[in-house]
């Protein structure tokens, strides 16, 4: 990974109350020298590799388990990508759904800090066939 | 320890092995290295010819060209990697963004390396995410 340059992005799960507006507003108060845009599910963070890490870790003491974060290719507002400049970004297809997925992942988190632990969910059975009749039957 | 993580992009398997204190191995930081290195210009060619060339290892000449690029982005991580969190049936790994021989190819190439292994679904509800973050919290803890 590339020490010169690192672009995270922060996406806030939908379960938080957290606005893009406020999570921008936070990462420019901790005053780093980096650039920041704000986008409809978070932001973008864009400095060099340490700095961004300690941004990452400072967000994460504030809203442990709101905000996510994921490294980013290319750099923030890059023509190759960037769709104002007309770029080729075919859209958010994948971000979209994984925000979905986020409130699922931001209880199962707060669950596990408060001491869940993994259990094999039960085997799926089979309908015996006289209630699997019945259902079948139903319109009768 | 690095972690390879499938699919390659996900944002919340990222996190996850972030936040239990490993390092994600992801095709973001694959594709990084090229935009800051070998500058390659827009989609579709994203890869350069030797990253084709370098697929084959990988696949096989008479595979399409899109596994085979894929492939070359993924199998130096898989090489690298000490462990693997694999999210099975995900809905955006197969489709108009994903490849289903390309996830086939990386499952087998993971199985091939040996390397310890996390298979889990893809959570539909939340007991199912809880489950989930437990047991990649009890698998990357494990890995220390």
């Amino acid at each position: 990974m590339s020490e010169i340059r690192e672009t995270r992005l922060f996406m806030i799960s939908p379960r938080s109350r957290l606005t893009p507006d406020q999570l921008v507003r936070m990462v420019h108060a901790f005053g780093a020298e980096a650039l920041v845009k704000e986008t409809c599910y978070g932001c973008l963070v864009e400095g060099p590799r340490d700095l961004v890490l300690s941004i990452r870790d400072k967000v994460r003491e504030e809203y442990r388990n709101e905000v996510f974060t994921k490294v980013r290719a290319y750099p923030c507002s890059d023509p190759r990508r960037c769709r104002a400049q007309h770029g080729t970004r075919p859209g958010f297809a994948q971000l979209e759904e994984e925000w979905a997925l986020l409130s699922r992942i931001q209880r199962g988190l707060e669950a596990v800090e408060a001491g869940a632990e993994y259990a094999e969910a039960p085997a799926k059975k089979r309908i015996p066939v006289n209630e699997f009749k019945k259902i079948c039957e139903v319109q009768r | 320890m690095k972690v390879f993580i499938d699919p390659p992009n996900s944002l919340v398997l990222f996190d996850l092995v972030e936040r239990f204190g490993h390092e994600p191995l992801s095709t973001m930081a694959a594709i990084q290295e090229r935009v800051d290195n070998i500058e390659v210009d827009m989609p579709p060619m994203n890869v350069t010819l030797d990253d084709v060339v370098k697929g084959l290892k990988y696949a096989g000449v008479e595979v399409p060209s899109g596994v085979r690029g894929r492939l070359a982005l993924w199998g130096p991580l898989i090489e690298a990697a000490d462990a693997a969190i694999v999210m099975d049936d995900c809905p955006y790994s197969f489709g108009c963004v994903g490849c289903e021989r390309s996830n086939l190819m990386v499952k087998y190439l993971i199985k091939r390396r040996g390397i310890p292994t996390l298979h889990v679904s893809y959570p539909e509800d939340d007991a199912q995410a809880i489950a989930f973050v437990a047991k990649a919290k009890e698998f990357l803890e494990g890995l220390k």
